[in-house]
């Protein structure tokens, strides 16, 4: 299994080998193998339950795998057991991105970004400087010193992805970051990670916003019964899907949007 | 109606209004600290730490401070531990509100919401300070209102600590009362005392509460951090000069206060 992420450190940012979990005799996730290529965007979609978030949320070790293999920046952090020695200095790599926004609610704005890389040893002064620049990168200088609850469902996220870049990971993780928010708040998170793409940022995403996957994610996986059934091009999966597992999902998913429409 | 000489005992007053001050002093502090362990201990996931702190809540929760204060005074005394009526005394208040302050932080660390915690994890904060920075001082905020009725409930309750002659503004009242035989003056008197107090005590505990409800920042730090980012973006906002965003520079000047 080590051969896997040898061959590809150059270019992966993240490697998933054979990796199965189970919840209470349940296979949440079975025997799903996966590659994230650097400055890439890979879109996680399929039916809630399938596994995705339970995949998304192993890659940082929220959540620990039974078996397989996980490499970070080719380094394995997780073989059939927990290998990482540091999970904190992981995890600081690996940013991550709440459906639920996760914001602490006893912080101002710019203080949720600034207390991660404080805590990490970064000092006062750059803190502060690197928070009020992710502010501004997420449009919300004018929102620096409100508190969580002053603020939009799609201003907290917007804070929430600055308080994930503030430790320059490597890759960002993103748990259904939209599926709490109204249409404009959506347009206007959905905005900025269109930004970051642009800016070569690695990204994961579960998402049900097919349409963003179809015109921003650089690879599609579509995930159902804790196996991935497909994965490729955006344009293939979502427009020409080879497996009917996956047409069938697509039929029923704009068929329900129409329907909400 | 009003008889007793009271120029003559306003030095016992005001001896016995400090030591009721250094009582709830003591005992308060005393019993915020084994009360916060006590709480992290029912919140271990070791039982062996679990076992005695529920033990303990269970034990003090359901006997009252008199039987405390008696057994730490005369109890320990009898077998050859003998305390000092201010040791016994705070010791008692220490024991007897540590389990009532326990069962309030353990509800208030329990209600900060397990994402919290999460996200904390997720941003490779170690867990010393997720437990500091992140789950202590939300916590707090859910504690501070019982914590707050507790402090004054143990300053009435020094009274009590007149059975062992603890040198408190009651026993001072007990005095005065058998060497002028005016009852209901001097309880009168003291009571007032009492009131005064507690009711500005509870009043500023109350406006403490909504301050921080407010969320003021009081440390030292936090208020550091906020001028030093307030002046980075004022700066930024001024070298732009953008007229649009004149709105957002004048809501930046001062922290905005919760509705």
């Amino acid at each position: 299994m080590t051969e896997v992420t040898e061959n590809r450190t150059a270019t992966d940012v993240l490697t998933i080998a054979g990796l199965s979990k189970s919840f209470g005799g349940r296979l949440v996730l079975d025997d799903v193998s996966l590659s994230v290529h650097r400055s890439t965007i890979t879109a996680i979609i399929g039916q809630s339950g399938g596994g995705k978030t339970t995949l998304l949320r192993c890659l940082n070790l929220l959540e620990r795998p039974d078996r397989g293999l996980i490499a970070v920046d080719g380094e394995p952090i997780f073989d059939r057991r927990v290998v990482c020695r540091d999970l904190p200095e992981l995890r600081r790599s690996v940013g991550m991105v709440f459906q639920r926004f996760n914001l602490f609610p006893h912080l101002t704005a710019v203080e949720n970004v600034i207390l991660a890389p404080l805590d990490a040893g970064v000092p006062e002064r750059e803190a502060v400087e690197r928070a009020v620049g992710l502010l501004r990168r997420v449009r919300l200088t004018h929102r620096a010193t409100a508190y969580p609850e002053q603020m939009s469902g799609g201003e907290q996220q917007r804070v929430a992805i600055a308080r994930a870049l503030a430790l320059r990971p490597s890759v960002l993780l993103f748990d259904e970051p939209t599926s709490s928010l109204d249409p404009e708040s959506t347009g206007e998170v959905l905005r900025v990670m269109r930004e970051l793409a642009g800016d070569g940022m690695t990204m994961v995403l579960v998402t049900h916003e097919l349409s963003f996957a179809r015109d921003v994610a650089d690879r599609v996986v579509f995930v159902d019964g804790g196996r991935i059934v497909e994965e490729g091009e955006p344009g293939q999966v979502l427009g020409n899907p080879r497996e009917p597992r996956t047409r069938e999902f697509l039929t029923h998913f704009s068929q329900s949007h129409q329907s909400k429409e | 109606m009003f008889q007793v000489p009271w120029s003559e005992y306003s030095v016992d007053l005001w001896e016995g209004l400090l030591k009721t001050l250094s009582y709830t002093a003591v005992g308060f502090v005393g019993a915020a600290l084994l009360g916060l362990a006590v709480a992290l201990m029912r919140l271990s996931p070791a039982r062996p730490l679990r076992i005695p702190a529920v033990l303990y809540t269970e034990v003090f929760k359901n006997v009252p401070l008199l039987a405390v204060i008696f057994l730490t005074y005369f109890g320990l005394g009898s077998i050859g531990l003998k305390l000092d009526a201010f040791q016994a005394g705070t010791l008692s208040l220490v024991i007897f509100y540590a389990a009532y302050l326990s069962e309030i932080f353990r509800s208030a660390i329990n209600g900060v919401h397990g994402g919290q915690q999460e996200a904390a994890e997720a941003l490779g904060m170690r867990r010393i300070s997720t437990f500091g920075k992140v789950v202590f001082p939300q916590a707090l905020r859910l504690a501070l209102p019982g914590t707050n009725t507790m402090l004054v409930d143990l300053l009435k309750s020094t009274s009590l600590l007149v059975t062992i002659s603890a040198a408190e503004l009651m026993s001072q009242g007990r005095l005065i009362t058998s060497a002028t035989f005016r009852a209901l003056e001097v309880y009168l008197v003291i009571a007032a005392v009492y009131f005064v107090l507690c009711y500005p005590l509870s009043q500023g505990l109350l406006w403490f509460e909504r301050r921080i409800q407010a969320g003021t920042p009081l440390s030292v730090g936090r208020r550091r951090r906020l001028r030093a980012a307030k002046a980075l973006l004022d700066r930024k906002m001024s070298a732009q000069e953008m007229s649009t965003q004149e709105m957002s520079a004048q809501e930046i000047t001062t922290p905005e206060v919760r509705a």
